[in-house]
């Protein structure tokens, strides 16, 4: 294309109500934008590269970027397609015109236009064309390179896609195929946006210009999230079942904490606690409570990087988790029962819900590597991964004097568990500290039945200095019993939406559900029909903190616990002799309510905040 | 001009036809892709040649593990109908969704279990793509975003979606930038009520949850949907759909973004699990669709007259009482029609949207005993259909049925051309459809073949 011809062009395109992307976002595409006031996150770094300036200077790129942000764009003069070369080269010219008119900005920025057809696109025309472009006191250069060998890195490096065009006959026609693109850079070098020719729109490039130039508006904080809002589950799904259901959801940016003194836990357990039992050979130590968090929270424990301990005992959710019934594992595995908390497990005798474990150390392993949990494939590649990651390194040697091993992870997160310990309740205040006002009246009463007609204690034991809420025995309750028997209904009613329910036909869910796996207790390991659906006796301490309940998550209230209790279980032939109705009245069972959320413990919070401030480990 | 003037733009169209005419350039590129895609990407408008099937492992099945599955579509092939190269990539990582680089180079493809992201060469041969690089820090770089979801191409970078966070597995989660090289850029959370960051709640809802991104740049819009955490996308279906505590984490949002800042500028409630976002291409057409998996509604996410975005029910999918499961969705590049999958009846459903606020029901044929993507040609002669909705949420039995299949729509009825069984091929469960073309990259362009680039 002549220079007259260009020149008409351009006035055409100047001159003519433009097409789409000349303005077809404006106003729009820089609308509800402030300067500095978002951010531009830099995509890359600019590519340097040899090119010609038009007049016919050698070049590097980076001679001509890095003193003030640059304005980049890829041409070809003898481009004709009113949506390419020339489209751009007419908002680029309107940027040109109101940089100008703006004397603060105009020369705090540089326009780069780059040819990528240096066959035809000598310096010479490029002054030509740059001629054809009134480009006022705006340092706007037009430039090119020396030959193809010059232009292709510049053309990958800024992932710019070109391809000649060729005819029938296999000839070169002179035209291109091209993506059209506009780089800003930053004086750092940095590419901080990028815009294709439909959205290249000159107010949202000016905007981004100045955004470059701007002091940062300083960001907005955030709320301060109130310390009640802090340590609950920040996805708060209470009242979900009504129309009326608001979020109260909390960001996880700011789901932050601080570290806690976690051996004084271990040491001095809170008031209600008795001393800590802990093996003569796995003493707690600072050390070794800091390196069982760190393997506690690391995802990278687990066959393919998804899952630590904390993904199951969330420390906000009663370091268990409130947001299944039954857990699951890697690749979503099934598993049969409820992850239970881990608040006070330093005192469980029994390990599991069927008890079938007897020391923490031990513990950890099966979860580790059950194949539904953490479908580690081996002792040995847990050691391994361990031994060869990076920020392991010493830590064991530290803390054990020992490298890594079967003995020392055990130890370790046995070490870390052993410090979770939540007591000094509103109930330990009262009934240990002899505080009387800190029980209130209906958990008093609530105590009293606790203690008397309900008969709760029985199981969960108060002794005299202390209260563990647990006989660390089994029973059967008949919860799994009724799972286990109970026919399947016809229909079922499922939650759709807050306030929005449907009765579904069985049929279609046993269309996309697996068998459920059978479960009857602590009989998979005695082998004897008396243990059938026997599961050990949990602590009922932070029991609020750990909907839903039981050892199949089946109940998602403690009122529905208390409805359960109150009938007398669940009739079957091994039913503990110790359930039976209750016969207790609403006020009754609304007092024993009030006494069970009195079990909260006065450190939780700092539990929680502990959990979060540990680092998680994640796969790089 | 100010665009918000929508009665000007007629005039404009006019005008950059005759500034085509006159010089004689091919049409105006249009911002447009196979009707789904992104707008910054080129298009194929013609014949496509290939479908990338992104295809999920199965214990027990073949190599049991997830890979990028190319069938040949092109009729006039000796392949036709035929998977021509198959890539297995190691591990099953919940294949879910994939989608191109603005160049049309690569196609990314994520993990919703595992958080990689497979990133495939397309272009050096749209036969037999490769296995370019695998992103394995997204998690660690995004700050615990997991279940990288849509990849959604801008000007050198993608925009991810995430699903769900590496701290409780829920539903609270971002949308994450990388630049086009695969380099981690930003984290942008979706609001939540303790920091709505600027965005207007409009009704009850702000959870923070995420799933679809679709952009309508000349409206400066950028909105995203939202579905589930990683414990319920991962859970057995049945086991879940039975735990009530589960079926309370579901997200009942969508938010509007402003395009050019990446900043949340309004919550909208839109209850039930909204998915797949189709934006209309008509230039004054201001409004996208979306469907709720759970409640079985189509929803219209529009421009009311005085510039404001709005969200609002327009239909019912079935009988919304027996949940239907909605699934993916697909709008023609006419904006006349809009085709739904329904995954528990198997069926596919069109819609007629010439009225957006009222679509209506005009068509409905059972593809399979189980159905989830559908993807169609720019021209909507030709539909393709997968059935793998999530590894876990399959149906069970004989009713797993896993398959690509090909048909013909002209309008009135749907014609099968080719199927393949990718249990009998050994593959696995069949996901996400992307389309591949040899004239995207002037590579041995077969005659059938008209793919634009944008040409300039």
């Amino acid at each position: 294309m002549n220079r007259q011809a260009l020149t008409a062009l351009l006035w055409l395109v100047a001159t003519t109500a433009p097409a789409g992307a000349v303005d077809s976002p404006p106003g729009n595409a820089a609308s509800g934008s402030i300067v500095g006031g978002y951010e531009l996150p830099a995509i890359g770094l600019a590519a340097d590269g040899r090119v010609l300036t038009a007049d016919n200077r050698r070049k590097s790129l980076y001679e001509l970027m890095g003193d003030k942000p640059v304005l980049l764009s890829f041409i070809y003069t003898t481009c004709s397609d009113a949506g390419g070369c020339p489209l751009a080269t007419q908002v680029l010219h309107k940027i040109s015109r109101r940089l100008q008119a703006r004397p603060a900005l105009q020369d705090q920025v540089r326009m780069l236009t780059l040819s990528f057809n240096p066959q035809h696109d000598t310096p010479q025309v490029m002054r030509e064309y740059a001629a054809s472009i009134d480009s006022g006191k705006l340092d706007w250069q037009f430039l090119t390179t020396a030959s193809e060998q010059d232009l292709q890195p510049i053309l990958d490096g800024y992932r710019q896609p070109v391809q000649k065009l060729y005819d029938s006959q296999g000839r070169f026609t002179g035209g291109y195929s091209h993506l059209l693109r506009v780089y800003l850079i930053d004086a750092g070098l940095k590419i901080r946006n990028i815009y294709s020719t439909d959205f290249l729109n000159a107010d949202a490039v000016i905007r981004d210009i100045e955004t470059l130039l701007a002091v940062p508006v300083p960001k907005t904080a955030a709320p301060a999230v109130a310390a009640v809002d802090r340590y609950r589950p920040g996805d708060d799904k209470s009242n979900y079942r009504q129309p009326d259901y608001r979020t109260r959801s909390v960001a996880l940016a700011q789901r932050q904490g601080q570290a806690a003194d976690l051996l004084a836990y271990a040491q001095s357990p809170p008031l209600g606690l008795p001393a800590l039992p802990s093996p003569a050979d796995n003493p707690p130590t600072s050390e070794k409570i800091a390196l069982g968090r760190k393997l506690f929270y690391d995802r990278r424990l687990s066959l393919n990087n998804t899952f630590s301990c904390a993904m199951c005992h969330i420390p906000e959710q009663g370091f268990a988790n409130n947001e299944m019934a039954t857990a699951v594992g890697v690749e979503g595995r099934t598993v049969r029962r409820n992850a239970p908390t881990l608040y006070n497990v330093g005192y469980a005798r029994l390990l599991f819900h069927d008890g079938r474990e007897n020391s923490l150390e031990q513990q950890v392993w099966g979860p580790l590597l059950a194949r539904n949990e953490m479908a580690n494939p081996s002792i040995g590649f847990v050691v391994d991964k361990i031994r060869a990651s990076a920020d392991y390194r010493g830590l064991f040697e530290q803390a054990f004097h020992k490298p890594a091993g079967m003995e020392t992870i055990g130890q370790a997160l046995a070490s870390y568990e052993r410090t979770l310990n939540a007591a000094d309740s509103a109930f330990d205040r009262w009934y240990f500290g002899k505080q009387a006002a800190a029980l209130s009246a209906p958990a008093q009463k609530g105590y009293a039945l606790f203690t008397g007609k309900a008969g709760c204690s029985a199981c969960h034991g108060i002794q005299e200095n202390y209260a563990l809420f647990t006989d660390q025995q089994r029973h059967n309750t008949g919860i799994g019993y009724r799972q286990a028997i109970q026919p399947a209904g016809r229909k079922q009613r499922l939650q759709l939406a807050p306030g929005v329910f449907a009765d579904v036909d069985g049929d279609v869910l046993r269309a996309v559900a697996a068998p459920r796996p059978g479960d009857l207790g602590y009989y998979e390991i005695s082998q004897n029909p008396a243990d059938r659906w026997a599961y050990k006796t949990p602590s009922l301490r932070n029991i609020a903190l750990t909907a839903p309940y039981m050892h199949d998550g089946s109940l998602s209230t403690l009122e529905e616990v208390l409805q359960f209790y109150n009938q007398g279980g669940a009739a079957n032939e091994n039913l503990s002799p110790l359930l039976r109705p209750l016969h207790l009245n609403g006020q009754e069972t609304a007092e024993l309510l009030a006494f069970l959320e009195s079990l909260t413990g006065g450190n939780v919070e700092k539990l929680v905040a502990d959990g979060y401030a540990a680092p998680v480990g994640e796969a790089q | 001009m100010n665009q918000t003037n929508l009665t000007k733009r007629p005039v404009n169209r006019l005008a950059a036809a005759m500034l085509t005419a006159l010089l004689g350039a091919a049409a105006l590129p249009s911002s447009a892709d196979e009707t789904c895609a992104s707008p910054y990407m080129p298009r194929i408008t013609g014949q496509e040649d290939f479908v990338y099937i992104w295809t999920l492992g199965v214990e027990g099945l073949g190599d049991e593990q997830d890979k990028l599955v190319t069938v040949d579509v092109n009729p006039k092939s000796a392949h036709y109908g035929k998977v021509v190269a198959s890539l297995s990539v190691g591990g099953r990582n919940e294949a879910h969704h994939s989608d191109f680089t603005d160049d049309r180079k690569y196609l990314w493809a994520g993990g919703l279990d595992t958080n990689k992201i497979f990133v495939f060469d397309v272009h050096s041969d749209p036969a037999k793509p490769r296995l370019h690089k695998v992103i394995t820090d997204f998690v660690a770089k995004s700050g615990g975003v997991v279940g990288p979801h849509s990849l959604y191409a801008l000007p050198g970078r993608m925009l991810i979606t995430g699903l769900s966070n590496s701290k409780d597995h829920g539903g609270r989660t971002a949308v994450v930038e990388y630049n086009s090289a695969g380099e981690y850029m930003a984290t942008r959370w979706v609001p939540t009520d303790s920091d709505l960051q600027g965005a207007v709640k409009t009704g009850q809802f702000a959870d923070g949850y995420n799933y679809d991104v679709r952009a309508l740049p000349r409206r400066n819009l950028l909105l995203t949907s939202s579905f589930t955490g990683w414990s319920n996308y991962m859970m057995d279906f049945g086991k879940m759909l039975g735990d009530a505590e589960a079926m309370k984490r579901f997200g009942n949002t969508m938010v509007q973004w402003n395009l050019h800042t990446l900043q949340p500028q309004k919550v909208f409630d839109v209850p039930g699990a909204p998915l797949e976002i189709r934006c209309a291409w008509g230039s004054n057409h201001n409004y996208c669709f979306t469907s709720t998996a759970l409640t079985s509604k189509i929803w219209l996410i529009y421009e009311d007259d005085q510039g404001q975005w709005q969200a609002k029910a327009v239909a019912d999918i079935g009988d919304p009482a027996k949940i239907p499961l909605p699934v993916d969705i697909s709008i023609a590049s006419d904006d006349k029609t809009l085709w739904v999958n329904t995954f528990m009846d198997g069926k596919t459903r069109a819609f007629d949207i010439s009225d957006p606020f009222n679509p209506k029901q005009v068509f409905e044929q059972k593809i399979g005993a189980q159905v989830n993507m559908v993807s169609s040609s720019w021209d909507g002669k030709r539909l393709y259909y997968t059935s793998s909705l999530l590894a876990n949420w399959d149906k069970k039995g004989a009713d797993n049925e896993q398959f690509l299949k090909g048909y013909a729509w002209d309008g009135k009825s749907l014609k099968q051309q080719f199927a393949i069984d990718f249990t009998g091929e050994k593959l696995g469960r069949a996901h996400q459809m992307r389309f591949g073309a040899y004239s995207l990259y002037n590579r041995q362009p077969s005659p059938a073949a008209s793919a634009e680039t944008g040409k300039l």
